[in-house]
């Protein structure tokens, strides 16, 4: 599994960047999103290309065989 | 990169919050916490006096009431932290010979580093609470915190 990271830089005017690393589909900014939400009021957001990608899915398939 | 957002905080806070951030944020610039009665003799006279309302800003009514005041000072210029009757942070600055605009520019500044540690504090606080743990943590050469936190 890939690392999902979150980083968060707070600039010397206390502007705060709320970044998702790793983490794929609208997942990714709601994590963002709830950083943003306790901190004060959204300036402007990016979403990048993994935004739009799906997360990966591991599917098994077991045949069963009934006995009669 | 997934997803981006910038923001602007909002300081919401008890007394001993803020006061806990204008500590931990003014000693960057130089400035040090005193002692109100200490500075009757160094601050008189001749002083020239800019008021900066805080914007976006709400110190809770707790603990402390409107009378609370933090002073900091540095090289002739005091900086008082209040709260203001409508219950808004607001900083007064006062020194001699400096023109109104320098006491401003020189307020925004303190603001600045004060926002910075109140939101610090109030992102530590959020990650102990959803049991995230940080893994790296750090100053950068233009002095934001860069805090890192992964596979939570």
């Amino acid at each position: 599994m890939a690392q999902e990271e979150l980083e968060i830089e707070i600039d010397k005017f206390g502007k705060v960047t709320v970044k998702t690393v790793g983490i794929k589909g609208p997942r990714c900014l709601d994590v963002a999103e709830s950083f943003a939400q306790i901190l004060g009021q959204e300036e402007s957001r990016e979403l990048t290309s993994e935004y739009y990608e799906t997360e990966q899915q591991v599917r098994s398939h077991i045949d069963v065989k009934r006995k009669y | 990169m997934s997803s981006v957002i910038v923001v602007a905080p909002i300081i919401i806070a008890n007394w001993p919050v803020i006061t806990a951030a204008v500590a931990a944020g003014v000693g960057s610039l130089g400035f040090s916490v005193v002692n109100t009665a200490e500075l009757e003799s160094a601050f008189s006279e001749n002083m020239t006096r800019e008021e900066i309302e805080v914007e976006n800003s709400e110190v809770l009514d707790g603990s402390a009431g409107t009378g609370e005041q933090m002073v900091v000072v540095k090289d002739g210029i005091k900086a008082t932290f209040t709260r203001d009757a409508r219950g808004a942070l607001k900083l007064c600055m006062e020194g001699k010979g400096k023109s109104k605009s320098e006491l401003r520019q020189i307020g925004e500044e303190l603001m600045g580093r004060v926002t910075q540690q109140y939101a610090y504090h109030r992102v530590v606080t959020e990650l102990k609470e959803r049991n995230m743990t940080i893994v790296e943590e750090g100053m950068t050469e233009t002095e934001s915190v860069k805090i890192r936190i992964r596979n939570w």
